[in-house]
């Protein structure tokens, strides 16, 4: 593991950090403040859960509505079958992402403050339980632990305001969105834990701070989750700005030969190994070009793996994921991978490759959520970057179109 | 004088039109509700024409109201046409023509726009449609130039009976939901267990 910010400090074989050390280590915790949202404006921080969003906007539309009743939910529900960052994190820096939390509340004026962690990450829990358990009463008093089923879309941030409100972390219709009417009809922040440890540090250290710990025009670090054909799988922190091929490197090389990279988890896409190498990794950056880098996972598919296999299986577990609230994702995903998985298993029907094409387009963009759009775009990323293994195992290679 | 007469004419033939326009709409909209669906007649079809038939209406309301205001024997005045009870003539019967219509002023326009709305308010103000029909269809009983005359009468027929029937459909059958079993599955699966 690399120490630049979030992990500077004792080493991940020390386990948590204690309050005490936190505190020598990095001094008393700054208070949040309107001042604060601008320096997290300047200092160019994006959400890390997946969707790369502006922190300072987020956070400022939230401080603009009834301000003292609001609502602010850390986010460490982390569903995302190849991300292990957030539990990370937890388990490692508990109080960077408590700190987090509290200076979120006071900036945007709230008045609760809901860690919301996944129920299945035991070490995570258990470091936060601890490190609560340090803190002065005076925090603690504003705390609330809460744990998030384990399901990929109990993280989506309607689905967690749903949790606390109906106590199922089923995605909602939106508007109104959590900002507007979150837990119990208040103005409600939802915040991934790495995006609070991030805002904790600049609220001390300042914009500039963070803007060079970026290479180029990125700013600040990035937590990855590297995993698949590399030497050494498992948790990064790394500059924002650097590239694949370091990110690689320090997950000590490739085994074997790469085939494609999926970059961002199972909402992301898959890059042909030629392409991925040197792609930059900066969340902004990503996704002003229109791509996303997701929760920071990094994947790597060896050559000698079936990527329709893995394609299929992603596919299958996004499906069974569905919420059954919207016919078009359930029915369409279970659809899509159905015949995904035909064609995985070489056993398609004649219509199937054509028709995964088709279907793609019939369920974007209608449901309640996002959850079908991106079981879609990961298919299409599929579908592109493994189009000759898909023409062959579909028997349509040469095939007119008709 | 033949214009006065054209515009009388069109008042009374755009509030008939508009009339079972309207009600075609209520019926396809609980029929859409209901998730009506054959092999001959597809569930878009439903919606799609419910749609359109309702801005069609709204087109020959709007025909409806201009005309009736620009006709120089009754002087209405725009407010009449905006303010309910305000009107000097008729002023019960106009004012629930008023009221019918600015409630699908109301349902139109969050349709339109339905994106911004959100789900729950624009359901919520969909059901004004309950409400909006029949006030049109008492405001047209009470103030109508043809409600006695047979035809009329057959068409209000028609239409009440129609929707009656549909909305009738609608309380008796249970809209089918073909995710409930799965979604009652996953909600247990990511309810919370243990509240101590």
């Amino acid at each position: 593991m690399t120490l630049l910010s979030l992990f500077a400090g004792p080493p991940a074989a020390a386990g948590a950090e204690s309050f005490r050390d936190h505190a020598k280590r990095l001094g008393h915790r700054p208070r949040g403040d309107h001042a604060l949202i601008d320096t997290l404006d300047r200092s160019g921080l994006v959400g890390r859960g997946g969707a790369s969003f502006p922190v300072a906007v987020k956070w400022r539309s939230v401080a603009g509505r009834d301000r003292g009743s609001a609502v602010v939910i850390a986010n460490g529900a982390e569903g995302e079958p190849l991300s292990r960052k957030d539990r990370t994190l937890m388990a490692l820096r508990p109080h960077l992402v408590i700190d987090g939390a509290l200076i979120a509340a006071e900036a945007v004026g709230a008045s609760r403050t809901l860690l919301y962690i996944g129920e299945a990450h035991g070490a995570a829990t258990a470091a936060i339980t601890r490190a609560l358990s340090e803190r002065p009463a005076a925090e603690l008093a504003r705390l609330t632990l809460l744990g998030a089923p384990p399901s990929y879309v109990a993280g989506e941030e309607s689905a967690a305001v749903n949790f606390v409100n109906s106590g199922v972390a089923a995605p909602l219709a939106v508007p109104p969105r959590p900002f507007e009417k979150g837990v119990d009809g208040r103005p409600t922040l939802v915040q991934n834990v790495e995006s609070l440890a991030h805002a904790a540090l600049i609220a001390r250290f300042g914009d500039a701070w963070f803007q060079s710990l970026g290479r180029h025009n990125a700013a600040g670090t990035i937590l990855l989750t590297v995993s698949g054909a590399v030497a050494k799988a498992g948790v990064i922190e790394v500059s924002s700005g650097c590239s694949v091929d370091e990110v690689l490197a320090l997950a000590g090389g490739v085994s074997g030969k790469a085939r494609a990279v999926l970059l961002g988890g199972y909402f992301g896409g898959w890059i042909n190994a030629d392409r991925a190498g040197s792609m930059i990794l900066d969340p902004s950056g990503l996704r002003a070009a229109g791509g996303s880098l997701g929760c920071g996972v990094v994947s790597v598919l060896d050559e000698s793996a079936d990527p329709l296999d893995v394609s299929a299986r992603i596919m299958q577990h996004l499906a069974n994921e569905s919420a059954a609230q919207c016919g078009p994702c359930f029915f369409g995903l279970r659809s899509l991978s159905a015949a995904t998985t035909r064609i995985a298993a070489r056993q398609a029907d004649h219509g199937d490759l054509p028709q995964l094409h088709r279907w793609t387009a019939m369920v974007k963009g209608r449901g309640a959520c996002r959850h079908p759009d991106g079981a879609v775009a990961f298919l299409q990323s599929a579908l592109t970057v493994f189009e000759p293994e898909f023409a062959a195992a579909a028997g349509t290679r040469g095939r007119r179109a008709s | 004088m033949l214009n006065d007469t054209l515009l009388w004419y069109t008042t009374r033939g755009a509030g008939a039109v508009s009339l079972v326009l309207l009600s075609a709409v209520v019926v396809l909209g609980v029929l859409s509700s209901l998730r009506f669906e054959v092999p001959s007649w597809p569930r878009f079809l439903t919606t799609g024409l419910h749609r359109n038939l309702a801005l069609t209406a709204v087109v020959f309301l709007a025909l409806h109201i201009v005309t009736a205001v620009v006709d120089p024997f009754t002087h209405l005045g725009w407010l009449a046409a905006v303010i309910p009870f305000s009107s000097y003539y008729r002023t019960f019967w106009l004012g629930l023509g008023v009221i019918a219509v600015e409630l699908l002023v109301a349902i139109t326009i969050t349709s339109l726009v339905r994106g911004l709305v959100g789900h729950s308010a624009w359901r919520a103000i969909h059901w004004l449609a309950y409400a909006s029909w029949p006030i049109a269809v008492v405001h047209g009983f009470g103030t109508g130039t043809d409600n006695l005359s047979a035809w009329m009468l057959a068409i209000d027929v028609v239409c009440i009976a129609a929707v009656v029937v549909s909305i009738g459909a609608r309380m008796l059958m249970r809209s089918p939901d073909p995710l409930a079993a799965d979604r009652a599955r996953f909600r247990e699966r990511v309810s919370r267990k243990v509240i101590k």
